[in-house]
């Protein structure tokens, strides 16, 4: 049934995206009776699942990964009935199907489906920081995925980018493995969570770059070897050798396939209302795709309840 | 017309999401495949950047052509899944 989508299939509840806001709504529509199916480009848990350790969801006194937690809720969310289909929306068709009560349909990479509700659900996807060398050594020395790469670069000295969240969390992860950590920050200071702050400042293995910019990825055209970097005061630049580059700047959302159909901020977040309605009626939104500012796998479960909740009333007053 | 009996290996972790994804999607198109685990064998690890120059997993072999990722279209294409 996974993966072969049945064209013209009718849902009560489509949801696009499989990371923990994606899931909750699974669970909570199909729990609630609602046909419901999940509609996902990429993994099952979404970044979420690329995540080593989680300390902060609560229930796990000693944290969890970020896998473990997802295949636990993608179980529970099948338990009850919930679809998976691995396939892309490309668009959600803007006809007079966006009335209230009638059926939406959407256009995948595999044909069109039709639903009474829609939750979007998409996430982020790492920032790109359009610098030299980072596209050329991108999986030769660049990455995005320390869970993923990590393991390939032990006993060798690497940088990570960014200090706020993820790039310290994954940075913790990667002491395992590597020798030393430049870590090269833009701003004067890391804006990491003070306890993991506490956590890399007991490593004696770790260098921290900051108010520095990263100007390019160097190599010797078959992997990365290095990095140039330049402090934002002095403007010095400097040249680090290093055999691998995890790079965390930041998030931009999946949403450009909702361009002209759904608002979005200047960043392309979804604007939602406090019950995580969109500007169109019987589209829903949840987690980290929308103006949420705050990016937390618990904040994304509240607001995947939320958008269930609503989708099913709006999907009961639409029979 | 592809090989019926594929020689398929795949290198994982076990904290990599994407190789779950390939590794079920094998599983679902009833492709038999061995996994070896890059963290307990480093000689395997050291294998797939000398064949592939890539430093990262998933990898999968396809009678040894390389698939680098969750690449569902080049590995239809290798094992003849249509």
């Amino acid at each position: 049934m996974m993966n072969e989508q049945k064209t013209h299939e009718k849902y009560d509840v489509i949801i696009i995206g499989g990371g923990p806001a994606g899931l909750t709504a699974g669970i909570y529509s199909s729990r609630a009776g609602f046909k419901t199916c999940i509609i996902e480009s990429g993994v099952i848990g979404g970044e979420a699942a690329s995540t080593d350790l989680i300390e902060n969801y609560p229930g796990f006194p000693d944290g969890t990964s970020g896998l473990k937690l997802t295949e636990n809720m993608e179980k529970q969310a099948k338990k009850f009935g919930t679809e998976i289909i691995y396939d892309k929306v490309i668009k959600i068709e803007k006809t007079n199907q966006l009335q209230k009560g009638k059926y939406k349909i959407l256009v995948t990479n595999s044909g069109k489906i039709q639903t009474k509700a829609v939750i979007v659900a998409v996430g982020t996807k790492p920032k790109l920081l359009n610098i030299p060398g980072e596209k050329k050594y991108k999986g030769r020395g660049v990455s995005y995925c320390a869970t993923c790469d990590g393991f390939f670069y032990k006993d060798k000295k690497i940088a990570v980018i960014g200090c706020g969240n993820s790039g310290i969390q994954e940075g913790l992860f990667l002491l395992r493995f590597v020798k030393k950590i430049e870590f090269v920050e833009f701003l004067p200071k890391p804006t990491a969570e003070k306890v993991l702050l506490d956590k890399i400042k007991e490593y004696e293995n770790v260098n921290f770059h900051l108010n520095s910019a990263l100007q390019s990825i160097n190599g010797d055209g078959k992997s990365a070897t290095g990095i140039t970097i330049n402090d934002n005061t002095t403007l010095k630049v400097e040249e680090i050798e290093i055999s691998g580059v995890f790079i965390y700047v930041g998030l931009n959302p999946n949403t450009e396939f909702l361009e002209g159909l759904v608002q979005r901020d200047k960043n392309g977040y979804i604007i939602i209302d406090k019950n995580q309605n969109t500007n169109v009626s019987g589209i829903f939104a949840a987690g980290d795709a929308t103006i949420d500012t705050v990016k937390q796998i618990a904040t994304a479960i509240g607001s995947g309840a939320r958008a269930a909740i609503n989708a099913g009333h709006y999907t009961e007053n639409t029979n | 017309m592809s090989n019926p009996f594929p020689k398929v290996i795949v290198f994982t972790s076990p904290y990599c999401s994407w190789c779950k994804r390939v590794k079920s999607y094998l599983q679902q198109k009833r492709i038999r495949f061995t996994e070896v685990d890059v963290t307990k064998n480093s000689s395997a690890a050291r294998d797939i950047v000398r064949r592939t120059g890539q430093q990262g997993i998933p990898v999968t072999l396809v009678n040894n052509r390389p698939v680098i990722g969750f690449d569902k279209s080049k590995l239809d294409r290798l094992l003849g899944i249509r």
